[in-house]
């Protein structure tokens, strides 16, 4: 039953494409409506408990279950899906519009089963076709070359970490026998210490950590619509979610927890730095995500998963609008440039909009992204006094490119707009915005004891801390707009590191994989000429034969003839080449071995006899097969 | 019925060779003789038990002195192959000729190397295995040579040429085979139930090198591979399909019923080292095809990359006699999968690349660009086959290769470590390609490029609505295969 939750949304997405461009709004309500029967799958699916269940293979059974923490993010995907459909069919260009949607959807569905899984094999399969979903989504606008080429970097990438995602389920059935979950819990040792890491680095490539990161900067190339589901609800997400989901049977592996809050405290800084350089509106953004990923990881690095899920929700909560509304400035612009925009007066409406997600994003209190932005701050606060500070530190960082984003996207610069949003688009970004301001019912504290998960305890005093170097962290972020120079920053693209890994990785595999192709044409390729040498004079005996083959005189009456007299040839050929060999190789083998080397050469000259009998025989065979034709 | 899946090409074969027939009556009969051939063998298969060992046999005896005799019988590792290569067969010979000389030979050929195929997979009897195994050798040599282009005729021969040269191999080892038999029997059936060369010397281990290495030219392994690209880019599209998919089965196929099954012991022994020439082979032909700027080249390097996954299988399956059953199972089971996966997937990728040239008479993928708009139904079924090809999960080359790394894992964890890399390289050159062909701008000279025409789509439509069904719901693929059974079979 709760296959439907990931099937619906799929079969439909699939249809949609399949049918083809259309007028927006019958698209749009046909993806808008399948979002929403989604959702209403995924609130009945947790409230009445539904699993799924499927013989695979023989062995491998596909198994579905929600946990409360992974109803909470299914419940999430097609909520923010929705917004984010609706945008998307008022916004995006008309041609290509269904198949657009329809892959949102296809990966809203894709998703969920990657959210609902309860085996390893169906986490792969849903965490495998969002890569795919990725490539096609961020190389939707197929006839500017750069963008294909954006979403195989995506794709490869991420499909790098997949690897993890192998490994580990590999090393789970060797060492548990199943590939479910709950075999995770039979795990100790290396398997389990492989099957932990590499779930890390599974999640680690989805959700742009570390050495990853860069791929989040080159899916920026896809339309802002799939910039913003991809980051709010679904692949980049789903890193996060992954680790939360795992927590529980990962932390006894040694040196699990430790590596998952370095990855995410060192990305949430250098993301934070690099958002706070960057004067690409859509890249700005995608650092941000990185670093409000890292920030998830510090929570389950923490050991409170479901303190990330929180922060997962009120992420998606505000930095699907962000997107969204990158795209309308960018629309105004004509490039994502910051230093082009500036829609106060313009567009009033969308400023406003975007500054209240812009504040979630900086976690401003009383908005929910703050809150569960402070938990994690606590929850890292218990770890040490260190690790609470960096916490903080990356806070401020938020704060100063949220406030940078908005100044020089929507502050009062004065440009004047080449296109309008349409009304569909604003309604959106509002219903999205309205939603960070909704969820700002996390900071009542009934609310708080009714949710399902451990929340740390909190000291009024690392609050109040927190909280004055998000102040300063705004102020920050808005000195630095109002002082930009439009020079561009080096670092500001990911601090070096695609230079780093093209120079260092792609070109060195490229460069590598020539010379490994001119080796195979050139060294082992020669082991056959040699031999052809030598038949080449053998063959001259029966040039006569292939000449009258090549000419094709198209002589009916030769037809049967130049066949016989060909196989004939061939036979003659394969006699004088086997007589080579007959000799040549078991003589080399023997010498090699030294071992019963005149008794192998005995075995082998004594059967040659009966070799060319049996070759006569078949090609005899195969002449009269051809000529009499019955048998 | 099985001999009749046999006959059938073979005597419409000759028809087609002396009847003066015009060539819409020869397409007719090749169609008409290889779509019966495959319904026979679907009829076959509506009886046949899962994992209850050889059936449908018949048994006629020819040369009793020598314990040769007409014996045929499907188990589930012949089956599944029989049956794809039926379909692919049916498919390539619908497909529409490239260049339309001489048509009623070329069906006639076709339909000749049809008998041949299904012959080798359906036989139980070790002599006309390679008798069949020689004549799949003739009729691809004039597929190529004759309705070939570019320089096919010196490829045509290079190929024979080496891949004779294994099948002697092959033969000198049977011979070697079954001489230890006593009394003196080709009966496949009573070979795996002897296991000749149990507990010998080194001459077992020369046996089984002559078998490992003949069927490695034929799979094609590293570093005996390189008759392949050059057989692939001068033959005509169909012959290219049926070349990958159904001939080089033929190797991995010998290797799991002779080698493996009858020489368990040995087999053992050198498991390891198959394994690593089939780690190896995984590496070297998707690396190499990376850097493939031709089309069919690149298409032809990763079936050396998608065969090591299916070698990797089946050295895991005998890497022992006793343990890890569960683990071997997988393995060889996820190595039949990927035999007819990569069947149907490479089948499929070579009709489209030869729909390519009989449009464009070019492979270089540097003058493509840009088609994605004037050609949506091509860009869709090669987009379709690519990402199987490369593994994406729903369709079926996921399911070999998952099983395939799974088995392997439990048996030698480096092995399949290492051998992942793979995933990444063909996922990174199909990508690429496709970028190539599709996206992008479009070359002016390439303006009036037609998509797929209605003949060409369906064919397609049907060999990737299997790859598709595989994918999604493989059970009742694996259930025919029974790899227990097959690795029992003969009392382990």
């Amino acid at each position: 039953m709760l296959f439907a939750l990931p099937l619906f949304p799929a079969v439909i997405g699939l249809l949609l494409w399949a049918s083809g461009d259309g007028p927006r709004l019958r698209l749009g309500f046909w993806a808008v409506s399948a979002a929403a029967v989604t959702l209403l799958l995924a609130a009945l699916a947790a409230v009445q408990n539904w699993v799924g269940g499927f013989v695979w293979a023989p062995g491998l059974d596909l198994r579905l279950a929600l946990t409360p923490l992974s109803a909470v993010v299914a419940i999430t995907v097609p909520a923010v899906a929705m917004p984010v459909l609706i945008f998307a069919a008022a916004h995006e260009e008309a041609r290509g519009l269904a198949r657009l949607l329809g892959l949102m959807l296809v990966f809203c569905g894709a998703m969920q089963l990657a959210v609902a899984a309860d085996d390893l094999l169906s986490l792969l399969i849903g965490w495998e076709v969002m890569g795919f979903c990725s490539w096609a989504l961020i190389g939707h606008h197929w006839r500017d070359a750069a963008t294909p080429a954006s979403g195989r970097y995506a794709f490869v990438t991420t499909r790098i970490g997949d690897l993890g995602l192998f490994l580990a389920l590999m090393s789970t059935w060797t060492g548990a026998g199943g590939l479910d979950y709950a075999a995770l819990g039979r795990l100790e040792g290396l398997p389990l210490a492989v099957a932990a890491f590499g779930v890390l680095a599974a999640a680690g490539a989805k959700a742009g950590q570390g050495p990853f990161a860069p791929w989040l900067f080159r899916a920026m190339d896809g339309p802002s619509s799939v910039s913003a589901l991809l980051h709010a609800a679904t692949m980049v997400a789903a890193g996060a979610y992954l680790l939360a989901r795992l927590q529980p049977w990962f932390t006894l592996a040694p040196g699990w927890s430790g590596s998952v809050l370095a990855l995410g405290l060192v990305t949430a800084l250098a993301g934070g730095a690099v958002a706070v350089m960057q004067g690409h509106a859509k890249k700005l953004l995608a650092a941000s995500t990185s670093a409000q990923m890292g920030l998830m990881f510090v929570a389950v690095g923490a050991g409170y998963p479901g303190v990330a899920v929180a922060h997962l929700v009120a992420h998606a909560a505000f930095k699907a609008p962000l997107f969204l509304s990158a795209g309308i400035a960018g629309n105004a612009a004509g490039s994502y440039r910051l230093h082009h925009m500036g829609y106060l007066r313009a567009l009033p409406w969308v400023a406003g909009l975007t500054a209240l997600s812009a504040l979630a994003l900086a976690a401003v209190p009383p908005l929910g992204a703050a809150w569960s932005k402070e938990q994690i701050v606590t929850a890292a606060m218990h770890e040490s006094l260190w690790l609470g500070t960096a916490v903080m530190l990356a806070g401020l960082l938020s704060a100063a490119y949220a406030a940078r984003f908005w100044w020089l996207a929507y502050g009062p610069g004065g440009a004047t707009p080449e296109a309008e949003p349409h009304w569909c688009e604003i309604l959106a970004l509002g219903a999205m915005a309205l939603a960070c301001v909704g969820l700002g019912i996390l900071w009542v504290s009934p609310v708080q004891d009714a949710l399902p998960i451990r929340l740390p305890e909190a000291l009024s005093l690392e609050t109040v801390v927190s909280l004055a170097l998000v102040a300063f962290g705004l102020l920050a972020g808005l000195t630095l707009a109002r002082r930009e120079n439009t020079a561009k920053l080096q670092a500001a693209d990911w601090l070096g590191l695609p230079a780093l890994i093209d120079g260092g990785i792609v070109r060195l595999f490229e460069r590598f994989a020539t010379l490994a192709a001119r080796l195979d044409d050139v060294v082992l390729d020669a082991i056959p000429r040699g031999v052809a040498a030598g038949a080449h004079y053998v063959a001259r005996g029966g040039r006569r034969a292939f000449g009258l083959m090549q000419a094709d005189r198209g002589l009916l009456d030769a037809a049967v003839w130049q066949v016989a007299a060909a196989t004939r040839a061939l036979a003659r050929l394969g006699e004088s080449l086997g007589e080579r060999l007959a000799d040549g190789l078991p003589e080399g083998t023997a010498r090699i071995t030294g071992r019963s080397g005149a008794d192998a050469r005995r075995l082998q000259t004594g059967l040659s006899h009966h070799y060319y009998a049996i070759f006569t025989i078949g090609a005899a065979l195969a002449i009269l097969l051809l000529i009499i034709g019955s048998l | 019925m099985l001999t009749f899946a046999i006959l059938l090409p073979f005597t419409a074969a000759a028809a087609l060779a002396i009847l003066p027939l015009p060539t819409g009556a020869s397409r007719g009969i090749a169609i008409a003789s290889s779509a019966l051939a495959l319904l026979s063998l679907i009829v076959v298969w509506t009886r046949f038990t899962p994992g209850g060992g050889f059936q449908s046999v018949q048994e006629l005896p020819w040369i009793p002195a020598l314990g040769v005799a007409w014996r045929v019988g499907v188990d589930g590792i012949s089956l599944p192959l029989a049956l794809m290569s039926g379909l692919l067969f049916v498919s390539a010979i619908a497909w529409p000729m490239e260049r339309e000389v001489n048509a009623r030979q070329y069906y006639a050929w076709f339909l000749f190397l049809e008998g041949a195929a299904l012959g080798l997979f359906l036989t139980l009897d070790l002599l006309i295995f390679y008798v069949f195994f020689d004549l799949g050798l003739v009729g691809m040599y004039f597929l190529i040579g004759r309705w070939g282009h570019g320089d096919a005729q010196r490829s045509a021969l290079k190929f024979f040429l080496y891949t004779l040269a294994g099948s002697l191999l092959i033969l000198l080892a049977i011979i070697a085979l079954v001489l230890i038999t006593d009394p003196l029997t080709f009966d496949m059936r009573a070979l795996i139930a002897i296991q000749p060369v149990a507990g010998m010397d080194v001459r077992a281990g020369l046996i089984l090198l002559g078998f490992v290495l003949g069927f490695a030219i034929k799979t094609p392994l590293f570093p005996v591979h390189t008759w392949l690209p050059p057989a692939h880019v001068d033959a005509p599209g169909p012959a290219s399909a049926i070349l990958a998919g159904v001939l080089l089965k033929m190797g991995t196929y010998g290797l799991v019923r002779i080698p493996l099954q009858m020489m368990r012991e040995t087999f053992a022994t050198y498991a390891l080292a198959i394994g690593i020439v089939a780690l190896i082979s995984i590496l070297w032909g998707s690396i190499v095809a990376f850097a493939q700027e031709n089309l069919k080249r690149r298409i032809a390097y990763t079936s050396v990359n998608h065969m090591g996954y299916a070698v990797l299988g089946i050295a895991v399956a005998g890497s022992a006699l006793a343990g890890q059953e569960a683990a071997r199972d997988l393995a060889l089971t996820g190595a039949v999968v990927e035999m007819v996966a990569h069947g149907l997937i490479t089948g499929a990728l070579f009709l489209i690349a030869g729909a390519f040239w009989a449009r464009t008479q070019e492979y270089e993928l540097g003058r493509y660009g840009g088609l994605a708009g004037n050609a949506p139904r091509m860009m869709a079924t090669m987009g379709l086959a690519s990402f199987a090809s490369l593994g994406l999960p729903g369709l079926a080359g996921f399911v070999a290769e998952v099983q395939i790394f799974i088995g392997a894992f439990a048996v030698w964890p480096w092995i399949a470590a290492i051998g992942l890399l793979g995933l990444i390289v063909t996922a990174a050159l199909f990508l690429g390609m496709l970028q190539r062909i599709f996206f992008g701008d479009r070359p002016p000279a390439l303006a009036g490029f037609a998509d797929l025409s209605r003949v060409e789509l369906g064919i397609l439509a049907a060999i990737l609505a299997l790859v598709v069904l595989i994918g999604v719901w493989p059970a009742w693929l694996l259930d025919m295969i029974g790899a227990g059974a097959a690795l029992a079979f003969g009392g382990v």
